[in-house]
């Protein structure tokens, strides 16, 4: 007997026949062993040959088919569709990259902007347009004058000096349609406009109003506190 | 040119084909094409369906080549699976059995073999002429329930190893086994049984 032979009978052909002729299919012993039972065994040796018999008939439809195929019809639909597609693919992707384009302009504007308004320097100058129907009395500079009661700003907490006109301005009652508006200059540039002011405060700007012409130009100016009645200038 | 483009793997000419390659497509067309007709011609019997099925199943390519995940098994195995549910759809909808036989002469296939063939060889020296064994076992195979017959045209007429089929047919692997192993029994049985048929035809004749 053989060495490591594998027992194998009837029932066992039966279970591993149409595996015979699989390559990898089986164990290259237990092929062996069913071969030698088949020799003496007349039943399987019929099962045997009927099965290569079929395997012949199978192998034989599969050459003979081997040339069949779809026509040239289908391959003409398909090539068709293949193109369309990847045209469309490649109209929505240039779509897409143009949207993401345009996208990444906007957010490069916005942050441009964001940015250019937290960085750039803040004006000292607050408007505040308070008037444009007539000027209030404006008093010649250095003349002594109180301030008119009119002058008096609406805002309890605030103090005002009476109007100043400035070295170059037109004669104040000529300014009809004149405005008034709130800025903050510094002491150096109130003093330009021919009204120096004292250092007796802790800050370097000094809110005040200025009358404008129609024509924007600072006809007068008058000094304003905010922070007590009392304090004068 | 013809080496070349035998060198590229499927899944090679697959990449290409997602990225636009038409040349790529069509080699990947026509490698994988005739399988799948043969396929849907052996199940169907009909010619025409055949084509609509191989067309159906490039279109679902085109269209949705990420459907193929490459873990689960190989292209040839999600074709065929994709031309198995065409079929299923096609034969839902026509709500009929198909007969294969009527078809075979339209098909193109050769026609079956006359009750006048010889027996089943019993000896190596008695040989059938190939034409009419080949006509024999068509016959057959088109006489087997489908889930058999699957099974016969994936793993014996197109030499799919049980895993492919496994992957085509959306089955575990033992069930391809076992569904091949019953229907080279029956194809076996039905065999027998046209040779006793003819065998008693040739007596009475």
């Amino acid at each position: 007997m053989n060495e490591g032979a594998i027992h194998v009978d009837c029932a066992r052909i039966g279970e591993i026949l149409h595996d015979l002729d699989r390559p990898g299919a089986l164990d290259s012993k237990l092929v062996e062993s069913a071969l030698a039972h088949a020799e003496s065994c007349s039943r399987c040796a019929q099962l045997l040959t009927e099965a290569e018999w079929l395997d012949f008939g199978l192998k034989t439809v599969a050459a003979r088919e081997s040339n069949l195929q779809a026509g040239p019809r289908v391959e003409a639909v398909l090539l068709r569709e293949f193109r369309n597609r990847h045209a469309a693919i490649a109209r929505r992707r240039f779509q897409w990259r143009l949207a993401a384009l345009g996208t990444a302009a906007v957010v490069v504007l916005a942050m441009g902007l964001f940015l250019h308004q937290r960085l750039a320097p803040r004006p000292n100058v607050t408007v505040v347009v308070r008037s444009s129907q007539a000027a209030p009395a404006v008093t010649a500079p250095n003349s002594g004058q109180q301030p008119l009661a009119g002058s008096q700003a609406a805002d309890t907490s605030e103090y005002a000096t009476g109007f100043v006109s400035l070295p170059y301005a037109d004669d104040p009652s000529t300014l009809d349609d004149a405005a008034i508006v709130r800025v903050v200059l510094s002491r150096p540039a109130l003093a330009s406009l021919g009204v120096p002011v004292p250092d007796t405060s802790d800050t370097e700007s000094v809110p005040a109003d200025l009358i404008l012409s129609e024509d924007g130009t600072p006809e007068a100016i008058r000094l304003v506190s905010q922070t007590t009645a009392e304090k004068s200038f | 040119m013809m080496t070349q483009a035998t060198e590229i793997t499927n899944d090679g000419l697959l990449r290409r084909m997602i990225a636009g390659d038409e040349e790529a497509f069509m080699l990947l067309y026509r490698r994988m094409q005739p399988a799948i007709y043969r396929y849907a011609l052996r199940m169907s019997g009909n010619p025409a369906l055949a084509e609509d099925v191989t067309q159906e199943v490039f279109m679902a390519l085109i269209r949705d080549t990420k459907r193929f995940d490459p873990a689960r098994g190989t292209l040839g195995g999600f074709l065929f699976g994709i031309a198995r549910n065409h079929l299923r759809k096609r034969w839902e909808q026509d709500r009929r059995s198909v007969s294969l036989a009527a078809d075979l002469e339209e098909s193109g296939l050769p026609a079956p073999a006359g009750p006048n063939g010889k027996g089943l060889p019993v000896g190596a020296d008695d040989k059938l002429a190939s034409g009419e064994t080949a006509a024999r076992v068509r016959e057959a195979i088109a006489t087997l329930p489908e889930n058999y017959r699957e099974a016969v045209v994936l793993c014996e007429l197109e030499e799919m190893s049980y895993e492919e089929a496994a992957v085509a047919l959306d089955c575990p692997i033992g069930t391809v086994r076992s569904r091949l192993h019953r229907a080279r029994t029956m194809l076996m049985e039905k065999l027998r049984e046209r040779q006793s048929v003819r065998h008693a035809w040739g007596v009475s004749k």
